[in-house]
């Protein structure tokens, strides 16, 4: 009974969130769009969190480097190592700890933020005051999310190979010019688009639970935290999911 | 409003450097799959692509050049490659170019690699086959090695065999352990040289024989050389002929003779036929010769009688001295 009961809970939400999703969709193609709102959120998601995804970006291509390196030196492929690297990171690591580090950033910011003006009834306000709530609170921020993350991975993928290649350079000597060719001749276009088109789907995925969470968060100061909480732990699944789904796309699609 | 403008420009910054490295990523890509820049196609055929696939790269030379862009199947036996080929190339790739299906490294990706030929040929036009040269195959390469390790392993076995062999030889080892052997050996070599100082010698001596001899010197030279010689030689072979003639005419002189005497023995007629057939005068001739003989015996103690006679013993003396003188005389004549 309890199992089903759960089961419930889950269908329930997942249709909570596919309704959420579908209102969100419906806001977008209507007139007056925020533009200036959220060029606001853009900066404020994509722009405040390049620091955060460099430093974590730099640190998994240094230590990705490091940790392949000996594995490489056992079958002699050591000056495969680049190639490995670029491909790792530009295929996997980058888009998906980028995700995780931005699920954890934004996804918890926008719950705890939309949650709060939930509680404290600014949104019912805003609807009193003639503003679109939704249009002027969840869209433009799926909307950031959406374009920054890709951008936010772009960056972090060329910060990751500057890592690994300093990574390279601690144990052995490797220029730039020859690092460079070696990332780039070894990736292919069915490595980077693939992996490109899925940090829409993160940077959507974390903005709109973000959102969802916030919208539909309990009453009181208990609520704003588990929805902050909720949110970084959905996002951060449902970036493994769709991780998942689209390297089955791909698959498919002959692109591995 | 002023801070609202700051942010902007750094969230400008901020997508226009993302956006940025996406372009140079995906150019990169391109540039190296020979998507930008003016391209042409060549082909190849190959029975065996060994793994080859659209988007490994094509060397002239070792330069990258282009990529592979499709392979096709012709028929179970020719699979045609066709390569996309940067447009710079075509003023240095000539039609008897020759490519092959090789690894990027031992382990790496197919790459196939074209070779440019000696001998001179016009330049290569879009759409030309090239023709392919030999594989070199891993399979191949790694069969090879384990007959020559086979053959290695059989060769270091009878090698071992041998060595046991020695080994265990005692008269080997006898003959290593020798201390004498080295002294003989190096005596006999002293001998061998000697000889041969000898037989060098000798042959000096010949080749100077053999020298006046051609000089015509000497008996032999003389023999060899002389014209004189010759001639007499020639006389004395005419006049041995004539000698043969003369020999000849005797002999049919007794030829004759023999028929005469033949002839008369047949007939019953002369001397010897008398003397042949008549059985009475056989008997009378032997009584006459035993006569004769005992004649001969009473003359000889006759002879033997008048030797002891006074009359004639001072004769003999005188002779048998003048023999003993004579005999004397010949000896001192002959050691002079």
């Amino acid at each position: 009974m309890e199992l089903s009961k759960s089961v419930r809970q889950f269908l329930l939400e997942t249709g909570d969130i596919a309704r959420f999703m579908g209102r969100f969709f419906h806001q977008l193609i209507k007139p007056r769009n925020e533009y200036a709102e959220f060029f606001r959120q853009c900066y404020v998601i994509g722009y405040n969190s390049l620091a955060l995804v460099g430093l974590t970006g730099f640190i998994m291509g240094l230590v990705l480097t490091l940790q392949l390196r000996p594995s490489l030196l056992r079958y002699g492929v050591e000056s495969q190592l680049p190639a490995m690297v670029g491909i790792a990171i530009v295929r996997e690591i980058g888009p998906v700890i980028t995700a995780l580090i931005f699920a954890g950033k934004i996804g918890s910011s926008i719950g705890a933020e939309i949650g709060s003006m939930k509680v404290t009834e600014q949104i019912d306000a805003m609807e009193v005051s003639g503003t679109n709530p939704f249009k002027y609170l969840v869209v433009t921020r799926v909307l950031a999310a959406t374009f920054m993350l890709p951008v936010l991975v772009l960056l972090s993928d060329a910060i990751s190979l500057y890592g690994s290649w300093l990574g390279i350079n601690i144990k052995g000597v490797t220029s730039f010019d020859l690092f460079f060719s070696q990332v780039f001749n070894n990736l292919a276009f069915g490595d980077v688009l693939p992996a490109f088109i899925k940090t829409f789907f993160f940077g959507f995925a974390v903005g709109i639970i973000g959102c969802y969470k916030g919208y539909y968060s309990n009453k009181g100061t208990e609520g704003v935290g588990r929805s902050a909480n909720s949110a970084v732990v959905v996002s951060s699944v449902l970036v493994f999911i769709i991780d998942l789904v689209v390297v089955q796309i791909t698959d498919l699609m002959g692109l591995n | 409003m002023k801070n609202n403008s700051v942010n902007n420009l750094k969230l400008g910054i901020f997508v226009a450097s993302g956006l940025l490295f996406l372009i140079i990523l995906l150019y990169m890509i391109g540039k190296n799959r020979n998507l930008f820049g003016a391209t042409f196609v060549l082909r190849t055929r190959f029975d065996n692509t060994y793994g080859l696939m659209p988007g490994n790269n094509v060397r002239f030379s070792g330069i990258q050049v282009g990529t592979v862009k499709r392979i096709n199947i012709i028929s179970d036996t020719v699979i045609e490659v066709e390569m996309i080929i940067d447009e710079k190339m075509l003023k240095y790739i000539h039609k008897n170019a020759v490519t092959e299906i090789g690894t990027d490294g031992l382990v790496g990706s197919k790459i196939v690699n074209i070779s440019p030929s000696r001998e001179p040929a016009p330049l290569v036009r879009e759409n030309d086959i090239l023709i392919r040269g030999k594989q070199v195959d891993t399979q191949e390469m790694l069969r090879t090695l384990s007959k020559t390790n086979s053959t290695i392993a059989f060769v270091a076995d009878e090698l071992k065999t041998t060595a046991i062999h020695i080994n265990h030889s005692r008269a080997l080892w006898r003959v290593l352990d020798d201390s004498i052997l080295p002294d003989n050996l190096r005596r006999s070599a002293s001998n061998i040289r000697l000889a041969t100082a000898k037989a060098y010698d000798m042959v000096n001596d010949l080749d100077q024989i053999v020298n006046s001899v051609k000089n015509g010197k000497g008996s032999l030279g003389s023999l060899l050389v002389d014209s004189t010689f010759s001639e007499k030689l020639n006389e004395a072979v005419v006049k041995i002929n004539n000698l043969g003639d003369s020999a000849n005419e005797l002999a049919a002189m007794l030829n004759m003779t023999a028929r005469d005497v033949k002839k008369e023995i047949n007939s019953g007629k002369g001397t010897l036929n008398y003397l042949l057939k008549d059985s009475s005068s056989v008997m009378k001739l032997q009584s006459t010769l035993t006569n004769i003989e005992k004649g001969t015996e009473a003359f000889n103690q006759n002879m033997e009688a008048l030797k002891h006679n006074f009359l004639f013993r001072g004769y003999f003396r005188k002779q048998e001295k003048k023999m003993a003188r004579d005999s004397t005389k010949a000896n001192l004549s002959r050691t002079p």
